[in-house]
């Protein structure tokens, strides 16, 4: 047995070098960092590290609550998840079915050009532009005026915290959204626009009937991956668009993470604000894939 | 095709609208690139909206002459390159010998793989553990912790699946090892892979924000996107004793819309030559997950 095992490395020894590096990288940047989650129930010290820090149960995890701060900050990350799921998620499959009745492939394709390339601009960026664009001689203060109406300073005005966060997210990425749909409305089947414009249905009627139902399933396994990361709003999006006038209302789970933790170096409390956010999220995955089973006997696993 | 005048009316409206919203995509853009090349009285009176008004150059040379901006230009630039090569090669190391049943413990690590896709890592630990590596302050965290992603692991590890064995077992009786395999005969043939995952790496690590946020605090090491930041936040980087320069030409807001141009420009630039891979990569991406 030692001499077949023996014979076997030399020939495939060479693949087991090869994944070494690529093997490590998972050790140090995902499983370590997963397994220091501990540090949750501990009071971790830098000098003792995630394994000989004292355990100390649930401590944080009843701060946590006692926080008037934290309360704030999960209703502010839930209504922004909430307006993301209601506002945000539905734009591309629009956006998919509209672009899908251009014929004229060299305007499609300009149309999904300008679509697509904000897509590709980091978040810092964004904010430079929407700062710019909503600032007191910016392009929408501007339009306001000439319609006579007051300027409004909307990234100074936390009334305005979360209608400029749907609009980003829709202006970055609902574009680039389209491109799932638009790969699964090219893979129906073409027979079946045919044999609907024989029985003489209109467009619309193709939409209704025929792209929309065989989208649907597309729809639904993209739902349920948005609501996987319910809580995951994009620490890069609001940690940018955020002014010290705005973190009563965009102050979110992310950032406080950050701040607690990054910030004041309170580690263990920050991990257990992250643990806490994790677990939420898993519970949501699992109970709409539960409704979706029931729903279309499908789901995602 | 189009029988009915409703109909013309349906598919008249939809493009109407959609030209209307790229014209939204972009009308940002414009305004931005506008008041970069417009000067400061021009801006000051509200009088740009998406064309520059009293066209000048003076905020772009301003800018262009900042050395900090080049040297995180620059800075950005090496290690978006190095870190894309360096993820490629990392991750085709892994890729390959996951593609073949040979390979024993291909299932154990394939289940560290999803985990690892499905499971973030906590920010805080991740924190912690990386700083505990010595990567605190350290430029080289702009590329180790991208160098590779599960998820593009995955994607290039079904391409290598789908290789014909016969190619593989010729090559064998000649006599290559699985080294020689993977770097003359595997890689050669999937370029097309290779220019997609390259894509994706590439725009990680050039657009990274959270990382240098967390790891580096000399100023000396921050990557464009944190020296856009500061001069987004802070007047005093951006135009040093603004008080005392009202002669000029430009102001904090030119000056700005000249920094945010700036760092895009080596996306736009090379994005419309480039979008098919990144369309191809994200249905392939969209078809696995």
């Amino acid at each position: 047995m030692g001499r077949v095992n023996l014979q076997r490395m030399k020939v495939y020894w060479p693949l087991y070098a090869m994944a070494i590096p690529g093997i490590l990288f998972l050790i140090i940047f995902k499983y370590i960092p997963l397994a220091g989650s501990v540090i949750a129930f501990k009071d971790y010290s830098v000098f003792k590290g995630f394994i000989d820090s004292p355990w100390v149960g649930f401590k944080y995890f009843h701060k946590l609550f006692d926080y008037p701060d934290f309360v704030r900050v999960f209703g502010n990350t839930l209504l922004l998840g909430l307006l993301r799921i209601v506002l945000v998620f539905p734009i591309p499959v629009l956006l998919a079915l509209m672009i899908n009745e251009i014929r004229k492939s060299a305007l499609k394709k300009g149309v999904q050009t300008a679509l697509y390339i904000p897509h590709f601009l980091s978040w810092v960026i964004v904010s430079g532009i929407v700062f710019d664009i909503f600032s007191l001689s910016g392009l929408f203060n501007i339009v306001l005026g000439w319609f006579g109406h007051e300027p409004i300073l909307a990234m100074q005005d936390s009334a305005y915290f979360r209608p400029v966060y749907v609009l980003t997210s829709i202006w970055r990425d609902a574009g680039w959204g389209t491109v799932v749909y638009m790969a699964a409305i090219s893979a129906i089947d073409p027979q079946l626009y045919e044999s609907a414009m024989m029985d003489g249905a209109s467009r619309f009627k193709q939409i209704r009937h025929i792209t929309f139902p065989l989208l649907l399933p597309t729809v639904l396994v993209l739902f349920l991956l948005e609501i996987g990361n319910f809580l995951d709003l994009g620490f890069d999006q609001v940690f940018n668009l955020l002014t010290p006038m705005t973190y009563s209302v965009g102050d979110i789970l992310d950032t406080y993470v950050y701040r607690t933790g990054i910030e004041q170096a309170q580690y263990s409390f920050a991990t257990a604000v992250g643990l806490f956010q994790s677990i939420i999220g898993f519970i949501l995955v699992y109970i709409f894939n539960r409704l979706s089973k029931k729903v279309s006997d499908g789901g995602v696993w | 095709m189009l029988k009915t005048r409703g109909e013309k009316t349906f598919v008249a409206a939809i493009t109407t609208l959609l030209l209307l919203f790229s014209f939204i995509a972009i009308v940002p853009l414009l305004s931005v690139i506008s008041i970069s090349f417009s000067s400061k009285s021009a801006v000051v009176q509200n009088l740009v909206s998406i064309w520059p008004k009293q066209f000048t150059l003076d905020s772009w040379s301003y800018i262009l002459d900042r050395p900090d901006l080049w040297k995180s230009f620059f800075l950005t630039l090496g290690s978006t390159v190095i870190g894309t090569a360096l993820a490629l090669l990392i991750t085709a190391l892994l890729a390959y010998p996951l593609s073949k049943v040979e390979f024993r413990w291909g299932g154990v690590i394939m289940v560290g793989v999803v985990i690892a896709m499905i499971f973030k890592a906590p920010i805080i630990p991740y924190f912690l553990t990386v700083r505990g590596i010595g990567l605190y302050n350290n430029p080289l965290v702009l590329i180790l912790p991208h160098i590779l992603n599960p998820f593009n692991l995955i994607i290039m590890r079904s391409f290598f699946k789908e290789f014909p064995k016969e190619l593989e077992e010729a090559a064998f009786l000649e006599g290559s090892g699985y080294f020689r395999m993977l770097f003359q005969f595997v890689l050669p043939l999937s370029k097309a892979v290779l220019a997609t995952l390259a894509l994706f790496y590439a725009v990680v690590i050039w657009n990274q924000f959270q990382t240098p946020l967390l790891f580096l605090q000399n100023t000396d090491w921050f990557p464009l996107q944190m020296k856009i930041r500061q001069f987004i936040t802070d007047d005093n980087i951006i135009m040093p004793g603004a008080a005392s320069t009202v002669d000029l030409n430009y102001n904090e807001r030119t000056l700005r819309s000249a920094t945010v141009i700036f760092a895009m420009i080596p996306i736009i630039a090379v994005y419309p030559f480039l979008q098919r891979y990144f369309v191809k990569g994200a249905m392939i991406g969209s078809i696995k997950g």
